[in-house]
């Protein structure tokens, strides 16, 4: 390994989803911005992956107070209301900047963008494109990106924030060949996205890993509510290798319906009202419940049915979800899919301010691993505008930050020098230390969750922080790194679900009884950080 | 859990001189993909193994690989034992990985007017099927244009489209697609055929591009001659000798009983300039009991002008071979001419089925011809294997005859008017076809189209012919044998 090579900027983001991009996008108004990824700039993370869609509140019917609401009940009102506030006022416009750079959204005979429903909202204000409405966001703010100044750095890993006493001064990261560049920044901007690859079945892509979770802890960061883990409930059951592939919210959207394997359209037992449109985490109670009881299919999952819709609607409305269950043999025009809850969304992570400032100065945080807009379970949707609306805040804050001068300690290189070398003399594959954990933290920090069953989790990934990872080739010291910061993410998340002894939104701890409902529950946040942690307690609603 | 054995291409600069490959066995997962072949290497057998991914689920174009030589994406295509794993035919950075980055790159951007106008739905229909592209670069790892002349690639060609289409860009992005290469693509459909969104290039963006540019005036003046000779003559080239159709009847019996009765369309290649391999597939028809009517009105299919964005003259001629054929009730309309077969098949809405002349032959079945010494290699033509997905009754017929050596499929440079307006791009593409002859030790290339067979002729030292004046030398060896037995 040679020693770092060194890059100054005034803004440094990390992370090319649609958060990272928006706020690179912002910040290069201010002065010399780099964003870095891990993949192909645009190609990583869950932002092209995004199918069902983005919300917004468009017509006069609608209305943001009623988003707001939707938002803060879907939410078990864990959420922060000033920045749901900001996501529904300003998702609109953040929509409007959109289109402005080429996004093809469908439009109605109107010419306006159109919407469909989604779960646990009032009225139907997802828009979308198709069932590819992330990727088609991803291509617009790549277009917009190339025309501003901001230098991107394909496939650099960043494995560590640097401090300048108590200021976050950079970020080191490594690229495909191994090297390492050392960046210096007046601002730094964290928008690596969630990380519920820390589960055994997931939905995210392989990026998911919980990146920015890890660095910003060890940089000093409190965050919250890092046990509310969304789990989307359905996800592909087949083939093996294809488990926890997302079915998009679309397909019950447009009016798919469940049903467990004696042909019973289960979710009448579980929310009338709502049916297959009742918020994430009821159905996927529901479903878990219904394979757990017995009512499952040969491959563990249930019945989710599109063969009454028109072969038109399928065709052009879910053409996604067509082609890949085409592919692996099962045509849903004809037959069923076969669906199972899979972990989807962290809600929690970095607190952040209205200007997505981060508890330590210099460092922002924006999109998935920010905390508190979604609180305990997010609208499906929601995400979507949320990497809109904060990742222009945060760019914009980010730039708008003094310049400074900057300066990367010898030592802390240093010492992140001998943290990688370390590797080469390591025992244990990074790949396998990741299986154990998957598997770990679905069976004990899963759907239903109990403070036994947590505790034996934190046993596990105790037990495997101590083992000493291994590298062979170039490329794998940040393969090493990102099962650290697995590690890290998935004990943060253990230690969230220890702390809040109540069920609330997505966690759901079966060995508490309790007393209250969410508006009425004595706890607010969960808050991590190095100093400690702990559960807020006594707020009111 | 089942066994898989796989060759997979490595490749390490910083370290080896060249490109080797390395079997592994792996054991995957019932339904497991190219992608966990992969894992299961890395994870299992060496870690050092380069590779790219991310979504995992066929969104975010990262995996492309060729999988026996074609494009395909590593996260969706299933495992196959035996396989070979190679990267993209781009340059390569590590094992795997290739350099997407210029490719990327040569993706125009949206420029947004300062007055913004929303797209109508008509204008989102048309954008919609060419925004689905995910950049995995399979079908630029296809195009033979961009390995012998500068052109910016089939994928960037479909966003020039696009964004032509789109009332938000302020660009003239016509023009701009001219610059990029517009007229260096041949038609091959080998980016479409690759394409894991299917997204149509050749027929739904480089025609539409050119048929705007045609408008712009910015049709190559050789394709214009073309297009000046259709409408002059009916036929898009000159004549050579007499034709076809002043040497034959209007029906031509078979010399046995009739098995079937097809009308034929023999194209301006066959008609003008090629006229005796023509009427060597009619020695080959009326042996086999194939009856055909040939209307002699027939003029040209219109597929140069297709291909070259000149569409005003063409419902004329869609009209006038239409009607040839329903005057006379025929049912069965049958090509020699793969450009001509394909155009009928897949441009036209005609009321009569269009059966290629390999399709009849082998559903009718043939006369065994005799076997003749020679090994000979196939040219699949384009718009026979990919425009009409004809591969293997070619083959069926011609190992009647000889014995057949593979070479890769790959266009001649012919096509999409390339031949006449870059014929450069055209010689360079024949040369590498060349090369693939060359390769194979064959005696003979044998093709179905006239096109490619007119275009290698000029390019090797080895007799082209094609496939029914290849059954009919079989037919008169066997018939000098028995002559010579009798005798
Ligand atoms: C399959 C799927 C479907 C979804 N559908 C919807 C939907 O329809 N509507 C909705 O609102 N939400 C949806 N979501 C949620 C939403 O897509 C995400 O929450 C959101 O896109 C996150 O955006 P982001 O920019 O924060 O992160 P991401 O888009 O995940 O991007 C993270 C980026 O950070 C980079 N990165 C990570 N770690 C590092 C590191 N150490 N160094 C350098 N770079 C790094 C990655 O390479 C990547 O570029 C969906 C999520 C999934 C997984
Ligand atoms: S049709 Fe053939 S030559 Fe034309 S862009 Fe596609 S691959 Fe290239
Ligand atoms: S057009 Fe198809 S093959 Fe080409 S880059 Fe796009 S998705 Fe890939
Ligand atoms: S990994 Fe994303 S397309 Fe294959």
């Amino acid at each position: 390994m040679r020693s770092a090579e060194f890059l100054d900027c005034h803004v440094l983001v990390i992370g090319s989803g649609g958060a990272g991009v928006r706020a690179a996008i912002e910040a290069s108004g201010y002065g010399e911005t780099i964003l870095v990824s891990k993949t192909i700039a645009g190609k990583g993370g869950c932002t092209t992956m995004a199918e069902g869609g983005y919300n917004a509140v468009l017509r006069e019917q609608d209305s943001c107070e009623v988003h707001f609401e939707d938002t803060m009940k879907g939410g078990a009102y864990l959420n922060d209301p000033a920045l749901v506030r900001l996501l529904v006022d300003e998702a609109p416009e953040r929509m409007g900047d959109l289109l402005r750079w080429g996004a093809v959204f469908d439009v109605t005979d109107c010419c306006e963008v159109a919407q469909r429903p989604f779960g646990g909202q009032r009225f139907p204000r997802t828009c979308y494109a198709g069932d590819r409405t992330g990727h088609e966001m991803m291509l617009t703010l790549m277009d917009r990106l190339a025309a501003t100044g901001t230098e991107v750095l394909q496939e650099v890993t960043i494995v560590h924030l640097f401090k300048d006493e108590n200021t976050v001064a950079g970020a080191l990261g490594i690229d495909r060949n191994g090297e390492l560049l050392a960046i210096r920044a007046d601002s730094t901007v964290l928008a690596t996205g969630g990380g519920t690859r820390i589960y055994d079945i997931s939905t995210n892509s392989s990026s998911g890993t919980g990146d920015g979770y890890a660095l910003g802890f060890r940089a000093g960061a409190e965050l919250v509510d890092m046990e509310q883990v969304q789990f989307h409930p359905t996800g592909a059951v087949y083939p093996y290798d294809a488990r926890g592939r997302l079915v998009t919210e679309a397909v019950r959207g447009e009016g798919g319906i469940l049903k467990n394997a004696l042909n019973e359209r289960f979710m009448i037992k579980y929310d009338p009202e709502r049916m297959e449109l009742s918020t994430r985490d009821v159905v996927a109670r529901s479903i878990a419940t219904e394979i757990m009881e017995g009512r499952g299919t040969p491959h563990g999952g249930v019945y989710l049915d599109v063969t009454h819709l028109p072969r038109s609607q399928i065709e052009s409305r879910l053409p996604v979800m067509l082609e890949q269950f085409l592919k692996f043999g099962v045509d849903i025009r004809d037959d069923p899919m076969e669906v199972a809850p899979t972990a989807h969304h962290i809600m929690g992570g970095l607190r952040i301010s209205t200007e997505g400032q981060t508890t330590v100065p210099g460092l922002y945080a924006c999109g998935e691993v920010a905390g508190g807009v979604h609180g305990a379970n997010r609208l499906g949707g929601n995400a979507l505008a949320d990497t809109q609306v904060f990742g222009k805040r945060a760019g914009e804050s980010a730039g708008k930050a003094k310049k400074r001068v900057k300066r990367i300690h010898r030592e802390e290189i240093e010492a992140q020098e001998k943290r990688l070398s370390v590797f080469y003399g390591g025992e244990v594959l990074p790949t396998t230390v990741a299986r154990s954990l998957q598997i770990a933290m679905w069976e004990g920090a899963g759907i239903f969750r109990t403070a036994k069953d947590l505790e034996k989790t934190e046993g596990v990934i105790n037990h495997l922080s101590s083992l000493s990872l291994k590298a062979t080739g170039k490329s794998n010291p940040a393969e090493c790194c990102i099962v650290q910061n697995m590690l890290t993410t998935a004990s943060l998340v253990v230690r969230g679900a220890l702390l809040r002894k109540e069920s609330r939104g997505a966690h759901v701890r079966r060995d508490v009884t309790q007393a209250w409902d969410a508006q009425g529950s004595p706890y607010g946040h969960t808050c991590q950080s190095l100093q400690g942690s702990n559960i807020k307690t006594g707020v009111k609603v | 859990m089942k066994d898989l054995t796989v060759r997979v291409y490595r490749f390490d600069p910083s370290e080896d001189e060249v490109s080797h490959y390395q079997t592994y066995q792996v054991q995957v997962n019932e339904g497991a993909r190219v992608l966990h072949v992969l894992h299961a290497i890395h994870d299992e057998h060496d870690p050092t193994l380069s590779y790219r991914y991310c979504c995992g689920s066929g969104q975010c174009g990262s995996c492309a690989v060729r999988v026996n030589g074609e494009p395909v994406l590593a996260c969706m295509e299933e495992a196959r034992d035996g396989m070979t794993i190679e990267p993209l035919d781009l340059p390569v950075q590590k094992d795997l990985v290739i350099d997407m980055e210029p490719y990327l790159a040569a993706i125009s951007s949206l420029v947004p007017k300062e007055d913004f106008t929303m797209p109508t739905p008509e204008v989102v229909e048309a954008i919609k099927p060419l925004r689905s592209c995910i950049e995995c670069l399979a079908c630029v790892s296809a195009c033979p244009a961009l390995k012998v002349i500068s052109f910016a690639g089939p994928t960037a060609m479909r966003e020039d489209l696009r964004l032509a289409l789109d009332p938000r860009d302020s660009e003239d992005r016509v023009t701009e697609a001219v610059k990029s290469g517009l007229f260096t693509c041949t038609s091959c459909q080998a980016c479409w055929k690759v394409c894991p969104k299917d997204i149509q290039i050749p027929g739904k963006a480089i025609e539409k591009l050119r048929a705007l540019a045609n408008k712009k005036g910015l049709t190559l003046p050789r394709h214009q001659e073309v297009s000046k000779l259709v409408k002059e003559t009916g036929r898009s080239v000159t004549r050579t000798e007499p034709t076809f159709l002043e040497q034959v009847g209007e029906v031509l019996e078979p010399y046995g009983p009739v098995k079937a009765t097809v009308g034929f369309f023999v194209g301006c290649m066959y008609n003008q300039r090629l006229p005796q391999t023509a009427l060597d597939a009619m020695e080959v028809l009326r042996r086999n009991g194939i009856r055909v009517i040939i209307p002699k009105e027939q003029v040209c299919c219109g597929s140069p002008l297709i291909r070259t964005g000149q569409i005003d003259f063409l419902d004329t001629l869609k009209k006038r071979n239409i009607d040839a054929f329903v005057f006379r009730n025929i049912d069965t309309v049958l090509t020699m001419c793969a450009g001509c077969g394909s155009t009928l098949k897949n441009d036209y809405k005609t009321p009569f089925r269009v059966m290629d002349i390999n399709e009849v032959l082998t559903r009718y079945g043939i006369e065994p011809p005799a076997r003749l010494p020679l090994k000979a290699t196939y040219h699949d033509p384009c718009h026979l294997m990919r425009g009409q997905g004809i591969r293997d009754l070619p083959r069926e017929l011609i190992t009647q005859v000889v014995d057949l050596v593979e070479m890769p499929a790959i266009c001649c440079g012919s096509g999409g008017g390339v031949r006449s307006g870059i014929p450069e791009e055209a010689a360079a593409l024949a040369e590498k076809r060349r090369e693939e002859i060359e390769k194979t030790g064959a005696d003979i290339v044998v093709s179905s189209c006239p096109f490619c067979e007119f275009h290698i002729m000029e390019h090797t030292d080895r007799p082209v012919k094609n496939i029914t004046t290849l059954l009919l030398e079989g037919y008169r060896e066997k018939d000098r044998k028995k002559a010579e037995k009798a005798g």
